[in-house]
């Protein structure tokens, strides 16, 4: 059906496009790939330094890399209990 | 009873994730459970065939590593009941897996599965012995071109040196109207140099490439004349006899396109 009008019409989005659009997608996705184990290594670091400074509740810890649109984000939602003080005095 | 057939050429660019991608849609439109497994480590490129590629979490490596569960890995095609897809790694070199431990992995995918399809990378190398690994048939995808034809018969000694039975041929990229003015191999030419049974014919079109841009594979599509192709070798896979080959390109003028556009058309067919 959409195939019929594209050609009646002539074709204002053709599939080139989207061939387009989904290559920069996955593009950044290949130069972004963590392994999972390097997710957690990851994910390890990050709270490692934070704990420097704050008391984090790490239970309810969530860091992942999120797919987005047309990009790859690193997200973090890292609940803070309280403050520490540590991290002043050693910096 | 369930089966795994591996998607090989030896050339590389003759159309093997294609055909695995089509064939797997089709046997899954005709209600087989169907798993199809990208064995291209490194270089994976069925997601994005099959238009799966932003819902990858896990990959093969990380199943055959014990990083995940099989079921985990598995990405559901949402567009037909039945189907499921394997991805490969990314992120890895070929080496990260070996024949027995793909051997393990298509058992456990056999007792899931009706067909386990997979679809091995170019060469002759690590990857398609993996890809072998677990098989027990072998489909091999040639276009009629010196190349790959010689390609195809390199391939088919070493899939029987394998001791796995005869494979089947796949003739894809078919020009009808090339063929006619005696510039293209026929069937007939290709099956004298390789001598294995044909399981399909898939004519040359512009679908198929609209079909890569978008993700959608064209066994999807009922009006396109390369689906159909695919869906008639889903058949004969699953064991049906007499089903006729597809032996035109897509028929070119508007009266053509319009029958096949409001459903009368049919596709010509040669028997044989």
């Amino acid at each position: 059906m959409t195939n019929f009008f594209n050609s009646l019409f002539g074709n204002p989005r053709g599939s080139k496009d989207e061939a387009k659009a989904r290559l920069k997608v996955l593009l950044v996705h290949d130069q972004v790939d963590l392994t999972p184990s390097q997710m957690d290594a990851m994910r390890a670091e990050i709270l490692e330094v934070i704990a420097r400074y704050a008391e984090v509740d790490r239970e309810k810890v969530d860091i992942r890399l999120e797919r987005a649109h047309d990009q790859v984000r690193l997200t973090s939602s890292v609940p803070v209990r309280r403050v520490t003080h540590r991290g002043a005095l050693s910096a | 009873m369930s089966e795994c057939i591996v998607i090989t050429s030896g050339k590389g660019g003759v159309g093997k994730t294609t055909t695995t991608a089509n064939l797997g849609v089709a046997l899954a439109r005709l209600g087989k459970r169907t798993v199809v497994v990208d064995a291209d480590i490194g270089l994976r490129n069925l997601d994005v065939i099959l238009g799966l590629e932003n819902r990858i979490v896990y990959d093969l490596v990380h199943v055959i590593e014990g990083e995940c569960r099989l079921r985990q890995a598995l990405i559901r095609d949402k567009r037909t009941e039945n189907l499921f897809l394997l991805p490969a790694a990314q992120t890895r070199d070929k080496n990260a897996v070996g024949p027995e431990q793909m051997k393990k992995l298509v058992a456990a995918l056999k007792a899931e599965f009706d067909y386990v399809l997979i679809d091995c990378p170019a060469g002759i190398e690590q990857g398609f012995k993996n890809s072998i690994a677990g098989a027990d048939r072998a489909i091999v995808v040639v276009t009629p071109e010196v190349s790959s034809v010689r390609d195809a018969d390199r391939i088919i000694g070493l899939v029987e040196a394998a001791e796995l039975p005869e494979p089947s041929l796949i003739i894809n990229r078919f020009r009808a109207k090339m063929v006619k003015a005696g510039e293209m191999m026929s069937k007939d030419d290709v099956l004298e140099i390789l001598a294995i049974p044909l399981v399909g014919m898939v004519p040359d079109s512009e679908d198929v490439i609209v079909s890569a841009n978008r993700g959608t594979p064209a066994a999807f599509d009922d009006k396109s004349i390369v689906g159909e192709a695919y869906r008639r070798i889903a058949r004969r896979v699953t064991g049906e006899v007499g089903v006729p080959f597809i032996a035109t390109e897509e028929p070119e003028n508007w009266w053509g396109v319009m029958k096949r556009w409001i459903g009368v058309g049919e596709a010509k067919e040669m028997t044989g």
